[in-house]
């Protein structure tokens, strides 16, 4: 995952409306976007507040200028897990509904339920809207104003602290992975080459991972040196300057969250309702 | 087992995360206390490093592969299962932030699991196992083993108490795939215990009992 940080840290460089937002006017924005999508029960409600959010979030993405491929990049990256769970719903019953109606039967005494299905994409689109404005967060948002941005919304500065060395290292180590696996490739070792002994192969990897690990301490020990000759001491922590929101990123805060908050009570009161 | 946004409902969703906060208040608890207050940094670099360790890919045999989460081999260098909670509360925030594996409503929950119980099960399996067959390397991989299973069994309960994974199939499912992946997690700890053991004695934190 970490081969993935370049990429996204460069996305996060272009220049737009979206991007030029204060950092946390988007956290506000895609945390409240996320909340309030896992908030709708377990219902058809939420096709239709997922449809309306996936457009806000799709709006959102074409002034951004990014890419829709990296869009697809990105939801590919982090897809297994979930589309497990989705999948494999469909041939179990659930609590959230009464009756269920095999729609197939397969050997095995293995059906597939309609109302399964059904559950199914809600868990489908719940997952794909709360992941998409994560994804439109962090391709819009340096990471170091996304830190700045929780240290202004509260974030406690002591560990706002430790995020933010652990952000600055994260590159540090990526470069390591990057170089420790070239130089892995040059000696011709491949993890997955079943000609080498598994045995040999897998000391190997845990040497190297041990190395990285001794490798990061003593880093860390150095860090820590340089920072207590730079009067780092127990009370330390991120500074962040003030900075106001500006006009424009108020209208933005206030138009969003009237959507964030009116689409699912509209739905759920069955005012508003798509499908 | 990183249980996403959605498949969670929301008030299950606060628990976890209520509980969760808990733990990261007594793991900087003990940061201050056990690292001697300042030392906190080098546990913000280890964070660093273990997510780029568990980037790496890793054979499990018969054609599947796995990787490193990781929280064993802190608890256990380290020498306390708050160190686990600690880096892996870090890593899952920038996981679950930047990346999106995991989720916002649901990194509570995913805190709880690799970070509170790998962590514990990995620190307090290790010192338990290590009292009885006095060798730290098996020790160290066998605790693991057990600290990457447990806590796929425990997310495939709470999947089950949110109702949106039935808990046979899930124990099963989980609990098979982890057991696989935990054997290289096992013995990939074991090596790396082996070579920091041997390359700094100092840097571990309890009595190792290993001839250095």
């Amino acid at each position: 995952m970490i081969e993935d940080l370049f990429l996204i840290e460069k996305q996060s460089y272009r220049e737009s409306h979206i991007h030029s937002l204060d950092a946390r006017v988007k956290i506000l924005v895609a945390f409240a976007a996320i909340i309030a999508v896992v908030s709708v029960p377990y219902s058809t409600a939420v096709y239709t507040v997922g449809a309306i959010f996936f457009i806000f979030f799709a709006v959102l993405w074409a002034l951004s200028r990014l890419p829709v491929s990296v869009y697809f990049w990105r939801l590919a990256m982090v897809l297994p897990f979930g589309i497990f769970i989705i999948f494999f719903q469909i041939f179990f019953e659930n609590r959230y509904y009464e009756v269920f109606h095999p729609i197939v039967t397969l050997p095995l005494n293995i059906h597939i339920y309609a109302e399964s299905v059904q559950f199914a994409s809600i868990l489908l689109v719940k997952f794909l809207v709360c992941i998409s404005f994560i994804i439109l967060l962090s391709s819009t948002t340096r990471m170091q104003h996304l830190l700045e941005g929780a240290g202004r919304l509260g974030f406690p500065p002591e560990f706002a602290l430790i995020l933010g060395m652990m952000i600055r290292y994260l590159f540090v180590f990526a470069y390591m992975y990057r170089k420790v696996t070239e130089s892995l490739e040059t000696r011709c070792f491949d993890p997955f080459n079943r000609v080498v002994p598994w045995k040999y192969r897998v000391r190997m990897l845990g040497y190297t991972i041990g190395t990285m690990f001794i490798r990061a301490y003593e880093q860390g020990e150095r860090t820590y040196l340089a920072m207590l000759c730079r009067g780092y001491g127990k009370d330390s922590h991120l500074y962040v300057t003030k900075k106001a929101i500006k006009g424009y990123e108020w209208a933005f805060l206030a138009a969003s969250f009237a959507l964030i908050i009116s689409t699912p009570v509209l739905v759920w009161t069955g005012i508003v309702n798509f499908f | 087992m990183h249980i996403p946004d959605g498949f969670i409902p929301i008030t299950q969703g606060i628990i976890y995360w209520i509980i969760a906060l808990v733990f990261i208040a007594l793991a900087l608890r003990w940061a201050r206390k056990e690292l001697s207050e300042e030392k906190v940094p080098i546990v913000a670099v280890l964070a660093a490093a273990i997510f780029a360790l568990q980037a790496f890919n890793l054979p499990v045999g018969m054609g599947t592969s796995g990787h490193l989460v990781g929280g064993a081999l802190a608890a256990i260098v380290l020498g306390s299962p708050f160190a686990a909670v600690f880096i892996l509360s870090i890593v899952l925030i920038i996981q679950g932030v930047i990346f999106g594996d995991g989720g916002l409503t649901t990194m509570g929950v995913n805190i709880i699991n690799m970070g509170v119980i790998g962590g514990f099960v990995g620190f307090y399996g290790y010192t338990g196992i290590k009292a009885v067959i006095k060798n730290p390397y098996v020790s160290a991989g066998i605790a693991a083993w057990f600290a990457c299973l447990i806590p796929a069994l425990a997310a495939s309960v709470e999947l089950w108490v949110a109702g949106t994974f039935p808990l046979v199939p899930g124990l099963i499912a989980m609990g098979t795939y982890h057991a696989a992946i935990g054997i290289i997690e096992g013995v990939v700890t074991a090596a790396a215990v082996y070579l920091i053991i041997h390359a700094r004695p100092d840097l571990m934190d309890i009595k190792t009992g290993a001839a250095v």
